[in-house]
């Protein structure tokens, strides 16, 4: 179908706006507070990323960053296995984890059988491959904002910079934030993080501007595992849940999901793992808390804390006074 | 509040599906920290301590001069301009901490009562304009006398802002995942009961300065209740950090800190307000609390530093 090109110059173009240092500043002033109605909701969409099958490649981290033009943070020796990206920080927003499992060997159960052996060669065959016990093993992990549905950093922040966008994603609004870093202290994963290079939050956008052009985010497109899928947030539980049936099927008894269902103390997260270890293992928190459960509790206490020494104060002065 | 709805029923789990290994070497995330902590330092502290202290003065002066105006009608005429002063300080501490500080206003975009940094920019927002008014009021001359019904209406209005302005900033530092910050269910009580002492000592010192005897003879006593009072929700708060203070500093470090915040924040300045009892006196003690209270706050913010 042929498309009618038109000259940028032959466009309608809005009047110029005023310049000067006075119109800039009342730009500043007014722009934040200017409103538009929000896009219509889309289906919610997030990741699954299934680590049993996570290469460590880092091809993610790299597509991350060269899709949202992130700088580099320098090769720094960690010390912990191939991580040299160490944590999620405002210029990575996928961080790959290695964890060396040393000592233990791995019950063969752990490990997926075939049901017939490939090659039937002494020296090499993969069912001893696989079957041997082996002297530990590398679980390895890609790590990015969780997308919580009930987002406690979304919660704490105090400019509405922080918002659900229309794919249910928890989304940093650069122009908006004013690095006040509620959102920072309030992240129980510690994604969220303060940049010192413009002083504003930054995380995982869930490459809001590739998903309304209708493409996949460029970790889950640059995963050459599948590793990380993305995918409306229903069709992900739904293959998650087959991908752990089918694991506890072929042995590997330990796999769940992390994320999946919304514990008694936490939502669902849109950006849920499928994991074989302890969450800790993969630096998650076991059973993360949404602080804001506490909230009335501590707003009551600090009230009455405060209305107790008026009442005393009171008192003093009415005793005395008399 | 709006996306707390999002809090599904709890599920029950299964018993935990992962196996107990043990690994060899240190290596791994198990030992690290989970959460980042931010970059609030010094100058929150700073902020806390100032915070308390225009809005416990703000509050003090108007129950006094409401309760027994005949006393502290001059004094308090007085505090509401040091207050307001206090809270400019403050609010430059808060402008200056944030990581784009030319961005203040963005704060006042939304109005987030679920928030707890939103709700505090709002109360003080509206706290500055009774102070304001009340401020400059007071430094009026004498012939402006007509307008003290108008003072102390506006005083009444600006006092739910300044409770709500003290409230909120120890909620904003417990409902946060930070490790010590997020066990302190008393921090707001033990800043907000702080607050009021403050204000207060603040007042005392103001008396005592104007040489307002009959002000500072009733304010002390009542400086020695407050004192003793704040105790309760700085002991409860003590309780609430006990396991990340004692994972985090030595015995003696400890002790070092109970012996500054407690005796020298407390104790002593009960004894120089209870038994000795001179302007002198006074107004070292109101140093002290105001030094302990300083040093309670220093290491409750740095607490998430610490832990990482």
């Amino acid at each position: 179908m042929a498309s009618r090109e038109v000259e940028v110059a032959e466009l309608p173009q809005r009047s110029e706006p005023p310049s000067g240092p006075f119109s800039d500043i009342a730009r500043r002033l007014v722009d934040p507070f200017r409103t538009v109605s929000p896009p219509e909701p889309r289906p919610a969409t997030g990741f699954f990323t299934d680590t049993t099958v996570c290469i460590g490649c880092k091809a993610c981290e790299v597509a991350c960053k060269e899709w949202n033009l992130l700088p580099a943070d320098g090769l720094h020796w960690s010390g912990n296995s191939y991580d040299n990206t160490r944590a999620l920080s405002a210029t990575s927003w996928r961080h790959v984890k290695f964890i060396e499992q040393l000592g233990e060997p791995t019950p063969a159960a752990s490990v997926a059988a075939p049901e017939t052996p490939l090659t039937s060669s002494p020296a090499f065959s993969l069912q001893r491959l696989l079957h041997e016990p082996k002297d530990g093993r590398w679980l390895m992990m890609s790590d990015v904002c969780k997308h919580c549905v009930a987002a406690p950093c979304q919660q704490a922040c105090p400019t509405g910079a922080l918002i659900h966008n229309e794919f249910e994603n928890v989304f940093i609004q650069p122009d908006i934030c004013n690095g006040c870093s509620s959102c920072v202290s309030a992240c129980p994963f510690g994604v969220v993080t303060r940049s010192s290079l413009d002083g504003h939050s930054h995380k995982c956008t869930l490459c809001y501007d590739r998903q309304r052009d209708g493409l996949v985010p460029a970790c889950a497109k640059a995963c050459p595992t599948q590793s990380i899928q993305f995918g409306p947030i229903d069709e992900l539980r739904e293959r998650a849940r087959n991908r752990v049936e089918d694991l506890h099927s072929r042995g590997v008894t330990t796999a769940y999901l992390y994320g999946d269902t919304p514990s008694k103390s936490y939502s669902q997260l849109n950006s849920f793992y499928l994991l074989v270890d302890r969450p800790s293992v993969y630096g998650l928190p076991d059973s993360p808390f949404n602080p804001w459960l506490h909230m009335k509790g501590d707003y009551l206490r600090a009230i009455v804390s405060g209305l107790t020494p008026i009442a005393a104060l009171l008192a003093v002065l009415f005793l005395l006074g008399n | 509040m709006e996306t707390n709805s999002r809090l599904q029923t709890p599920v029950v789990l299964p018993s935990p599906p992962w196996e107990e290994r043990k690994v060899r070497g240190s290596s791994g995330y198990a030992t690290g920290p989970v959460t980042k902590a931010p970059a609030w330092h010094g100058l929150v502290a700073w902020d806390m301590l100032f915070n308390g202290m225009t809005t416990g003065l703000f509050l003090v002066a108007a129950i006094s001069e409401l309760a027994a105006p005949d006393v502290f009608t001059s004094v308090a005429r007085t505090a509401y301009p040091v207050a307001f002063v206090l809270l400019l300080v403050d609010l430059l501490c808060l402008v200056l901490d944030l990581g784009d500080p030319l961005r203040f206003h963005h704060m006042l975009r939304v109005f987030k009562p679920g928030s707890p940094m939103s709700l505090g920019t709002w109360c003080l927002t509206v706290y500055s304009v009774p102070l304001t008014a009340t401020a400059m009021i007071g430094l009026l001359p004498g012939g402006w006398i007509s307008l003290e019904w108008v003072r102390r209406l506006i005083v009444v209005i600006g006092f739910l802002p300044a409770l709500g302005s003290a409230v909120y900033k120890g909620v904003l530092l417990s409902t946060n995942a930070q490790p010590g910050w997020k066990d302190a269910r008393w921090l707001g009580g033990y800043l907000t009961n702080s607050a009021l002492m403050l204000g207060c000592a603040e007042m005392l010192v103001l008396s005592v300065l104007m040489r307002h005897v009959s002000a500072a003879a009733m304010l002390r006593p009542a400086l020695g209740l407050l004192l003793g009072l704040n105790l309760v929700p700085l002991c409860l708060l003590a309780v609430d950090l006990r396991t990340t203070l004692s994972r985090l500093y030595t015995r003696w470090q400890l002790c070092g800190v109970g012996t500054l915040a407690l005796g020298g924040g407390v104790l002593l300045p009960l004894f120089l307000l209870l038994v000795v009892d001179s302007p002198l006196s006074m107004l070292s003690a109101v140093m002290c609390i105001a030094l302990g209270s300083l040093v309670i706050r220093f290491v409750i913010i740095m607490l998430p530093h610490a832990s990482a």
